[in-house]
């Protein structure tokens, strides 16, 4: 108890210094700022057209079109943090909570509800929504792309389900990369360092003939182990991973445009797993293997009438998991969504489409997990329309829509939502929205069985002769979490170099997933004869969260940027009255309360670069897992336009630091390592 | 159900591992951050003598350079200005992406003896009083507008909306890779009796207005 005493105090007196010398600096390099520009105008065409440029009002003016919650991490933000993964590039949302549980699992949610399950979290890469009907989540160790390609990530903090559909409650993460012709060149890059040992991967993209663009890619990594926090020693969460895709662009004609792209993954990775036993010792820890493989293949064609557009978009989408010693399951998924978007006046545009997606599971149990029934089909049908009008010469824009979905489980969901943004100035924006979600049951949330633990026979907790088998299961009666979001914000383009925005929601959830005991029974089979203790899916629990976002992006210099972000999160969740679920404590416990990170990049002389970002998570009571700050830094160095050589640390602060412990299923967590890395990137025009 | 809820078994086990390793390391994790800190800001020391050859810019200071050397590479029809040292009047058409950076940029310049005058413009018939029109993404709906309005005029039309020299305006800047880009409608600027440079040409993208509906809009 003392040692956490002091944590807390501890962790408040740096969060405040760095604050303090974070707002010295700025003060004091602001005024040097104002005269320092570039002078354009002794540069030709020829130097300008090879300038690369950021832009803080890019970003907002984007920006200042949603009244939601966006944040767009551009591909000048991925190369110049260091991220060589997704999740890594999700570090610097504000209000993601972004935890690694061991090196190939992550938690990420949005305002709350994190695990490795997390289930209020929607995913897409370049249209292709990335979540499993296992758990209505994320498996993070499956997507990934080559994050040089990457145009931008786009997330929406807050409910999306209105266009994305269901499961869109709590944010959406939308991965989108390059257009071919915009990678047309080739690229090789390779890296390594402490804990990714070796990585590789190259690119190339050609034009096969006018108005028909493709590239191709292969990537290779191998993460080495971390360490376990229980003996000090050693993990077992290695991993490795290839993947290779391609991506062709055809525009036949000015009005059309036609992708047709595809991915094929295969992966490896390591856990200490723990799984219960009905025979003394009741319980085995072992190093255990999984693998993972799969593929998709997706088409989009985009037609353009004088006055309106519309879109088709179909794919297909195979994930074979193997997870030793608990369960083989095999998905595939086919989607196909159309979509027209037409002014219906001078001040209205409306969007509306039509999708089906069919998901098929085929799955082998173990003695630890099963899943029934073995092989299932879900066809889930949506529609949506949308319609955005802009008043008083466009100050004022009002968006209402709603979308319509049936679903196999739980039948028709309505999920509708109106969103407001007055443009008060050309520099400043404010919004508000009201909106509804559902979260619809995952395949295990209907037909699971987990056995969890065993409690032997004979000890003060289990005085019957047999060996009692505490078991998760799924239920029919399962319903759609919901989700009543009330959220409002405001953007300002202070000067061309500050912006800043401030997000501010209040969430109220019924319905959430709570495991309900329910009557003890006796199991003949398997040997020997044991008590079964259930815990059945319920949906009682409900409440509250609130919380606020701020986010600034300041160039203090034209060669020094500052990005900075805090969020609070408060969460007020409690199981309803008819509850009896005796283990679901508060998830506030679980969410950290204060999140802040701050980047700072440099562009030095002789074209090299360095950054450095901190990241302050707050303390998980409910997983006693203290606060931390986690220090990145890069140095770059571009020495030729097609050369890019970077070394870099991560958690650069602290030896090691536990993040996050699984859920559901029990894999030791492990800690995040101080590391270092190196790495080349070559362009080829 | 809450993560951790039915692993509360192996949180339990945990717990007791966790706060060793984060115990009584207060003074050298308070070290290490202002270390840290110190480090991420030091470079900027001696910083502001190399400013002038950065690889990366801000996107609206190079379009500020674009707009320069348009000036510099087009040629008005004499008859577009009143006296030989009449400026150069520049109007921004709806919202100003530039902030100062354009004034800023353009202050005590001169192309052919010509000084530059940054204008807002407020309403659309204040287009013809230009010899630059910067057309703002944000007047996507009054784009046919703002193009007939100029039609025929010596008035060098700067957009950057897709699409905006293929539905009739002069020059178009486009962003591809994080580098600035530029198309020419040759058709439109010939008809504004404007004379853009072959050096300038060789750099474009040449676009043509759609035959079948690029007038359909005026």
């Amino acid at each position: 108890m003392a040692t956490n005493h002091n944590q807390n105090i501890e962790s408040v007196n740096p969060a405040k210094r760095v604050l303090l010398l974070v707002a010295l600096t700025l003060v004091f390099l602001a005024n040097v700022s104002a005269q320092n520009l570039r002078d354009v105008t002794a540069m030709s065409v020829e130097d300008l057209m090879n300038v690369q440029v950021t832009s803080v009002s890019k970003r907002s003016q984007k920006l200042a079109d949603a009244a939601a919650a966006i944040f767009v991490i551009t591909q000048e933000d991925i190369r110049r943090s260091g991220a060589r993964s997704i999740p890594e590039a999700l570090r610097m949302v504000p209000g993601l909570q972004v935890a690694r549980i061991d090196e190939n699992k992550w938690a990420i949610s949005s305002r709350g509800f994190n695990g490795r399950f997390a289930n209020k979290l929607l995913v897409l890469i370049d249209g292709r929504s990335v979540y499993t009907p296992l758990f209505s989540g994320v498996y993070w160790n499956i997507q990934d792309v080559m994050l040089e390609d990457v145009d931008r990530i786009e997330v929406i903090r807050g409910p999306g389900a209105t266009l994305w559909g269901a499961n869109a409650v709590n944010g959406v993460i939308n991965i989108i990369t390059k257009s071919a012709k915009s990678t047309q060149s080739a690229l090789a890059t390779a890296g390594g360092g402490t804990e990714t040992r070796g990585s590789a991967g190259v690119r190339y993209g050609g034009m096969l003939n006018k108005g028909t663009y493709y590239r191709a890619y292969a990537k290779y990594f191998n993460v080495g182990p971390s360490t376990d926090p229980s003996t000090g020693r050693r993990a077992d969460d290695k991993w490795d991973a290839v993947r290779g895709g391609f991506r062709t662009d055809w525009t036949p004609a000015g009005a059309d445009s036609l992708t047709v792209q595809g991915d094929m993954h295969r992966s490896g990775y390591g856990e200490t797993l723990t799984i219960p036993l009905l025979d003394a010792p009741y319980s085995s820890t072992f190093p255990n293997k999984g693998s993972i493989s799969g593929g998709n293949l997706l088409g989009r064609w985009n037609h353009a009438f004088a006055n309106s557009s519309t879109s088709l978009q179909m794919y297909y989408d195979r994930t074979n998991i193997t997870e030793n010693s608990l369960f083989t399951d095999h998905q595939d998924i086919f989607d196909i969504d159309f979509q027209h978007t037409f002014h219906a006046s001078e001040s209205q545009e409306v969007v509306w489409g039509l999708g089906y997606r069919s998901s098929h599971d085929g799955n082998n149990s173990s003695s630890v997990v099963s899943l029934q029934p073995n092989k299932l089909t879900l066809n889930q049908f949506s529609a949506f329309a949308q319609d955005e009008i802009s008043l008083f010469d466009k100050r004022l824009r009002v968006t209402l829509g709603s979308k319509f979905e049936h679903n196999g489980f739980t039948g028709f969901e309505v999920q509708p939502n109106a969103r407001l943004l007055w443009t008060v100035t050309r520099n400043q924006s404010v919004w508000t929205a009201v909106s509804r979600a559902v979260r619809t049951p995952a395949l295990t949330e209907e037909g699971l069985r987990l056995n969890s633990a065993v409690i032997p026979p004979g000890i003060p907790q289990n005085p019957t002769p047999f060996p009692t088998v505490i078991s998760v299961f799924g239920s029919r009666q399962f319903k759609s979490e919901d989700l009543l979001a009330y959220e409002a914000g405001y953007r300002v383009q202070m000067t061309s170099n500050f912006s800043t925005d401030i997000a501010v929601f209040y969430n109220h959830y019924t319905h959430l997933r709570t495991a309900e005991p329910g009557a003890p029974f006796l199991e003949v089979s398997p040997t020997p004869v044991h008590v079964v203790v259930p815990f059945v899916a319920g949906n009682k629990m409900s409440g509250g969260t609130y919380g606020t976002e701020l986010f600034a992006d300041w160039r203090v210099l034209p060669k020094w940027r500052l990005l900075s972000s805090y969020s609070y999160l408060q969460m007020d969740i409690r199981k309803d009255k008819g509850s009896l679920d005796p283990t679901a404590d508060d998830p506030g416990l679980v969410s950290p309360r204060h999140q802040f990170y701050v980047r700072s990049s440099f562009d030095l002389p002789k074209h090299f670069e360095y950054d450095a970002d901190v990241r302050y998570t707050d303390r998980l009571a409910g997983l006693n897992i203290p606060s931390y700050y986690s220090v990145d830094t890069r140095l770059g160095w571009r020495p030729t336009a097609g050369v890019e050589l970077s070394v870099g640390s991560q958690n650069l602060l602290n030896k090691r630091h536990l993040e996050f412990v699984p859920d559901f299923i029990n894999t030791s967590p492990t800690e995040v390592k101080r590391s270092f890395y190196g790495s080349v990137t070559w362009r080829f025009e | 159900m809450l993560p951790g809820d039915l692993s509360e078994l192996s949180v339990y086990l945990l717990a007791q591992s966790n706060d060793s390793f984060h115990a009584g390391k207060a003074t050298m994790r308070r070290l290490r951050l202002l270390i840290t800190i110190a480090l991420a800001i030091l470079p900027s020391v001696g910083f502001e003598a190399h400013a002038q050859d950065s690889s990366v810019s801000s996107e609206y200071l190079i379009k500020a350079g674009f707009i320069y050397n348009f000036a510099n590479l087009v040629q008005w029809p004499s008859s577009a200005f009143a006296q030989p040292d009449s400026p150069i009047v520049l109007g921004i058409f709806g919202e100003d992406p530039f902030g100062s950076v354009l004034d800023r940029v353009l202050e005590g310049k001169k192309v052919n003896g010509r000084a530059f005058l940054v204008k807002r413009l407020r309403s659309a018939p204040d287009l013809k009083e230009c010899h630059i029109v910067f057309v703002s993404s944000s007047e996507l709906a009054h784009l046919a507008e703002a193009i007939h309005l100029v039609k025929g005029m010596p008035v060098l039309t700067i957009g950057e909306i897709p699409g905006f020299a293929k539905r009739g305006g002069i020059i178009n800047l486009v962003l591809e890779d994080n580098k600035v880009h530029f198309e020419v409608n040759v058709e439109a600027a010939k008809e504004a009796d404007l004379n853009i440079s072959s050096r300038l040409l060789a750099l474009a993208r040449i676009v043509q207005e759609p035959a079948a509906d690029g007038r359909k809009t005026e």
